[in-house]
C-alpha cells in the first residue's frame, strides 16, 4: 500500500512558501517519518536515514536534537515531549486532510496525497479541530492508520453539525453510506464485512428498537447497539 | 427418486463428486433434495444444517456423490460451519462445484464466487429465487455475468423445481475468467512472499491459500503442520505479522473490502434495478413482527396459538385419546391378557406388563404421553423456522436476553428447549462464543421444562387455582434470569455480538414441514424410546430388589422434611433423572391419587422443574461441553433445585397454606 504520509514529494515542496518555511517543512517531514517508522516498530537511525528523501537529513537532525525535539539512545531515535507533540499534530493534520479530501471531496488518491502533503504544514489548530469535528472524529486515515486524537475528540463537541454521523443517529428510513467502522475487534469487522458491511456500502435504517434493524441491499440484518455504535455514515439523499 | 436425464457421457465429467455451496438460506438443501431425492433439514434459520448431508445422483450415465455444505458468508472461516465448507473444498479439489446464490442477494453471493475464482476452482452458478428477485424489481443480465465470471450461470426457482433440470448438463471444468483482484501493495507483497514458501502441488491455488493465511485464518494451521516444516510456518507467521504492521485495520478486513469493491464493479455491469419494489403483504407483516409495539401482540398471539396447539390439542386432547382410549382400552388389556396366558413366568410378566413394565410404563409414556406433545411442538417449530419468524423472535427478545449476558440469538435454543432440552443443548452450537453456550446449556438444564414435562406440569396446574401457575412461572422465570445474570458475571470470556440475518418472511411449504417434523419424530423415537426402556428397566430392578425402598429411605429426610412431600415422591425424582417428564408424570399420578395437597404439588413441581436434566440431556451436555463443565453445571443445579423447593415449602407453611 502507498504509505505516502512519509513521502515528501520533491518538486511541489520546493515551490511552496518562503525559505524559512522550507526549513520548518523539512523538520516536519522528518518528525513525520520518525512517527510513521515508530508505528512500524522501527526506531533505528540508519533506517530513518535510508528512508528519508532529504539529502541533508543528518544536519537537520542534528539541529533538531539541539532544539530538543528528540534524543538518541545508542542508535535509537527517541522523541522528546516537544517533538512528540509536534509530530502528533503533523500526522493528525495529514491524515485528517486525507479523509476530508477523499471522502467528502471524493478526490483521487494521488490528488489527495499531493494536497495532504501541502496542507499538513499550514492548517491552523482551529481549522484542524473543525475538520475533525466535521468528519465526526474519525479514528483512522484512509489507509487504515490511526489518527492521533485531538482536544476536540476528547470533548466530542457537536456544535457544528457533522456530515459524518454515527449510524445510530441516522433517522428511521434514512439511507447512509458507510464512511468508516471503528475497528474494535478484528473478528467483528470480518463478520460485518462478509455480510457486506464495509465502507462504501449503502444501508437503510429500518428500526432502532427493540434491536437495530438495517437493510443492506436485499439483506436485512438485526444488530446490537454495541455493534452499531462503531459504524459511521454519511447521509445519502 | 428424481433421476436426471442420462445422456451419453461428456469428456468433461471425470470427477465423481458434486458439491453444493453458497450463503445461508439460499435454497441449497432444496436443490440437494431435488438432485438426490433424499430429505435433509431445510430452514430459514442459519445454523440448522450444521452437519453435512450427502446423497447420490445419476447423470451422464454415471453416479455422483452429492454433498450439501453448511451455508457460508466467506470462505475464510469465521464459524464452525464455514470451516467445514472450506475444509471440504480443501479435501475435494477435483469435485464439481455448484454455487447457489440468492438472486436478490447477488452481492453477497458474488463475494463467494470471487473467492472460488481465486482458488482456481471451476463452478456452476445457480441464481435461485429468481421469482422473488423479479418481484422486487431486480434484473440480472445472465449472459454478462456468465461472461465476466467465465462460468455457466443458470436461473432457478428451486422450491418449484424450475430450472433445476439443467444442472446435470452444465457443470464443467474449464476456467476462462478474466477477473483478478488487486489487493493493497503491502498485502500483494505478503502474498508473493508466502507463495514462495508453499509446497507444490497444492489443493487450491497458492494465491488463495496465501490470502487465507494473511487474513489470519487460524483454522488452516492443521493443514499447515501436515504440509510444511516448522521453520516455514514460523516464516509465514512473521510475514503475516509484518504485513499486518502496515495497517491499523485487520488484513482480513482489507482483503474483504477489496473483494467487495470488485463485486460492486461486477454488479454495475450485470444488475438492473427496475424502480422501487412494491411493498408486499409478507414484507409488511415481517416488519410488524419486529416492530417495537406491534411486535409484542404478535409475539403473544403466536405464543398463545402455540400453547393452544401444543398445550391443549397435543397435551390434553391427543394425550387423553392415546393414553386412555388407545392404550388404556384398546391395546393394553388384550396385550396383558395375551402375555399372562402365553408367558407363565411371573417376573417376566411383571417386566412386560406390570406397574413398571416395558409396555405398560415405558412405551405408554413414550408414545401416548410424550410423542403427541413433542410432535405438535416440532410441527409448530418447523413452521416458525420455515416462515422466518424465529430470527424475528430473537430481535424481539434481544433486550431481555441482554440482561442475562446473552443476546437474542439465545432465544432459539431456549424456545427449542421447551420442545426438547436435549435437542436444544445440541443447537447451542449456533451461538458464537463458548461463554454463551455454557450459560444457555446451564439455563436449559436448570429451568427450561421440555414439552413433555411442561404438558404434565400444565395438566397438574389445571386442577389448581390459577395463582399457583403464576407463582410457578414467576419463580422459574426469576431464577432463570437471576442465574443467567450471575453466570454472565462469574464466567470468564466475552459475550458475542448480536448480528443476525433476517430472511424474508415466506409461506412455508407444507410438504417440507411435514417431512421435517417426521424426521424429528423419527429422531425422537430413536433417541428417546431406548432411554425410556432403560429407565423403566432400572426402576423395575430397583423395585424388585428393594433398592427403591432403600433409596427412598435415604432421601426421605430431604424429600419429606425439607420439601414436605410424601416419601413416595422420591420415586418421581429418581425417575425424573431418566426422563424429565417421567418424573413429572410420577408426580401427576401421585396427585391424581390424592397423595399431594395443593402446596405440595407446587413445591414438587418447582423442584422437579429445576432438578437436573434427564439422562439424555446429560449425555448431550457431556458431548457438547465436556465432562468438567457438565459436572460443574450439575453441581450448580442440585442445590438450587432443592434449596428453592425447601424455601418455598417453608414459606408456604409460614403462610399456613
Amino acid at each position: 500500500m502507498n504509505m505516502n504520509a512519509n513521502d515528501p514529494k520533491g518538486p511541489h515542496r520546493k515551490r511552496w512558501g518562503v525559505m524559512m518555511n522550507i526549513e520548518t517543512d523539512r523538520v516536519d517531514e522528518l518528525l513525520e517519518l520518525i512517527w510513521t517508522l515508530r508505528e512500524r516498530g522501527v526506531s533505528d537511525l540508519n533506517q530513518l536515514l535510508a528512508e528519508t528523501k532529504d539529502e541533508e537529513a543528518r544536519s537537520i537532525l542534528r539541529m533538531m536534537i539541539k532544539d530538543g525535539l528528540f534524543e538518541m539512545e545508542g542508535n535509537r531515535v527517541i522523541l522528546k515531549e516537544r517533538g512528540e507533540e509536534k509530530a502528533r499534530e503533523i500526522i493528525r493534520r495529514h491524515r485528517l486532510t486525507e479523509r476530508l479530501l477523499s471522502e467528502i471531496f471524493e478526490m483521487s488518491e494521488e490528488e489527495v496525497e499531493e494536497e495532504a502533503c501541502k496542507l499538513e504544514h499550514i492548517l491552523s489548530p482551529g481549522v484542524t479541530e473543525s475538520v475533525c469535528t466535521f468528519l465526526g472524529h474519525p479514528p483512522t486515515c484512509i489507509h487504515g492508520k490511526p489518527i492521533p486524537r485531538g482536544d476536540c475528540c476528547a470533548k466530542f463537541k457537536r456544535e457544528m453539525k457533522p456530515l459524518v454521523i454515527p449510524l445510530e443517529e441516522l433517522g428511521l428510513g434514512e439511507r447512509g453510506r458507510i464512511v468508516f467502522i471503528a475497528p474494535r475487534s478484528h473478528q467483528r469487522l470480518d463478520r460485518l464485512s462478509s455480510l457486506g458491511i464495509v465502507p462504501g456500502s449503502i444501508l437503510r435504517m429500518h428500526q432502532k428498537n427493540p434491536s437495530y434493524v438495517l437493510q443492506i441491499g436485499e439483506t436485512t440484518l438485526a444488530l446490537d447497539h454495541e455493534v452499531v455504535k462503531d459504524i459511521y455514515v454519511k447521509k445519502v439523499e | 427418486m428424481e433421476s436426471c436425464p442420462t445422456k451419453p457421457t461428456s469428456k468433461e465429467l471425470e470427477g465423481e463428486k458434486l458439491i453444493l455451496l453458497g450463503n445461508p438460506n439460499v435454497g441449497k438443501s432444496v436443490i440437494f433434495n431435488y438432485l438426490t431425492g433424499k430429505y435433509v433439514t431445510v430452514s430459514n434459520y442459519p445454523g440448522t444444517t450444521v452437519e453435512v448431508a450427502s446423497g447420490s445422483m445419476t447423470a451422464h450415465g454415471k453416479k455422483f456423490k452429492v454433498i450439501d455444505t453448511p451455508g457460508v458468508n466467506s470462505l475464510i472461516p469465521m464459524s464452525e460451519d464455514e470451516k467445514v465448507t472450506r475444509d471440504i473444498l480443501l479435501q475435494e479439489p477435483s469435485a464439481h462445484l455448484v454455487q447457489v446464490i440468492d438472486a436478490k442477494n447477488l452481492r453477497r453471493g458474488l463475494l463467494i464466487s470471487l473467492q472460488l475464482l481465486e482458488m482456481n476452482l471451476p463452478f456452476l452458478v445457480i441464481l435461485n429465487m429468481w421469482d422473488e428477485a423479479k418481484s422486487r424489481g431486480i434484473e440480472i443480465h445472465l449472459e454478462n455475468l456468465s461472461k465476466l465470471l467465465g462460468m455457466p450461470v443458470l436461473k432457478a426457482v428451486a422450491t418449484r423445481k424450475k430450472g433445476l433440470q439443467k444442472i446435470p448438463t452444465h457443470f464443467r471444468k474449464s476456467l476462462s475468467a478474466s477477473i483478478s483482484i488487486h489487493y493493497p501493495e503491502a498485502i500483494e507483497e505478503g502474498i508473493s512472499r508466502i507463495l514462495s514458501l508453499l509446497p507444490t502441488p497444492l489443493p487450491l491455488s497458492g494465491r488463495s491459500l496465501a490470502v487465507m493465511l494473511l487474513s489470519g485464518d487460524e483454522s488452516l494451521s492443521e493443514w499447515l503442520h501436515q504440509n510444511l516444516s516448522d521453520q516455514a510456518i514460523t516464516k509465514i507467521e512473521t510475514i503475516c505479522r509484518e504485513t499486518q504492521a502496515h495497517f491499523a485495520e485487520p488484513v482480513g478486513y482489507l482483503i474483504n473490502q477489496a473483494r467487495l469493491r470488485k463485486v460492486d464493479e461486477l454488479l454495475s455491469q450485470v444488475l438492473k434495478s427496475t424502480g422501487r419494489p412494491s411493498l408486499t403483504f409478507a414484507t409488511s407483516l415481517g416488519n410488524w413482527m419486529i416492530h417495537p409495539i406491534w411486535g409484542i401482540p404478535i409475539l403473544l398471539l403466536i405464543l398463545y396459538v402455540t400453547y393452544q396447539f401444543v398445550g391443549v390439542f397435543g397435551a390434553q386432547i391427543s394425550v387423553d385419546f392415546l393414553e386412555e382410549t388407545l392404550f388404556g382400552e384398546w391395546l393394553l388389556p388384550p396385550l396383558t391378557r395375551g402375555i399372562q396366558s402365553l408367558i407363565p413366568i411371573p417376573w417376566l410378566q411383571e417386566l412386560l406388563v406390570g406397574p413398571y413394565g416395558i409396555f405398560t410404563m415405558a412405551l405408554t409414556y413414550a408414545i401416548a404421553i410424550v410423542l403427541p406433545i413433542v410432535g405438535c411442538f416440532f410441527l409448530i417449530f418447523g413452521l416458525m423456522e420455515d416462515s422466518g419468524y424465529l430470527p424475528r423472535l430473537a430481535v424481539m427478545t434481544n433486550a431481555l436476553f441482554k440482561k442475562m449476558g446473552l443476546n437474542g440469538k439465545a432465544v432459539l435454543p431456549m424456545v427449542l428447549g421447551l420442545g426438547c432440552d436435549t435437542m436444544a443443548t445440541m443447537t447451542t452450537r449456533i451461538l458464537d462464543t463458548e461463554k454463551d453456550r455454557i450459560i444457555v446449556t446451564l439455563l436449559l438444564a436448570l429451568g427450561v421444562p421440555c414439552s413433555a414435562q411442561l404438558g404434565v406440569i400444565l395438566g397438574m396446574f389445571s386442577g389448581l387455582p390459577i395463582y399457583y401457575l403464576l407463582i410457578w412461572i414467576s419463580l422459574i422465570g426469576g431464577i432463570i434470569v437471576l442465574v443467567g445474570y450471575l453466570a454472565a458475571k462469574v464466567l470468564p470470556g466475552k459475550g458475542s455480538d448480536f448480528i443476525l440475518e433476517l430472511p424474508p418472511l415466506r409461506i412455508p411449504q407444507f410438504s417440507n414441514i411435514v417431512v421435517k417434523t417426521l424426521a424429528r419424530i423419527e429422531w425422537y423415537l430413536k433417541e428417546a424410546v431406548p432411554l425410556f426402556i432403560l429407565g423403566t428397566l432400572l426402576l423395575f430392578i430397583f423395585h424388585q430388589t428393594g433398592a427403591l425402598n432403600l433409596l427412598e429411605k435415604v432421601s426421605t429426610p430431604l424429600i419429606v422434611h425439607f420439601l414436605g412431600l410424601p416419601a413416595k415422591a422420591t420415586e418421581a425424582f429418581i425417575v425424573g433423572f431418566l426422563r424429565r417428564d417421567y418424573g413429572a408424570a410420577g408426580l401427576y399420578v401421585l396427585a391424581k391419587e390424592g397423595q399431594l395437597n395443593e402446596g405440595q404439588i407446587l413445591v414438587s413441581l418447582v423442584t422437579i422443574t429445576l432438578f437436573i436434566p434427564c439422562i439424555a440431556q446429560l449425555f448431550m451436555m457431556v458431548k457438547e461441553r465436556g465432562w468438567r463443565k457438565s459436572l460443574m453445571i450439575t453441581a450448580v443445579i442440585f442445590p438450587i433445585a432443592f434449596g428453592v423447593g425447601g424455601m418455598l415449602n417453608l414459606f408456604l407453611r409460614l403462610l399456613g397454606l
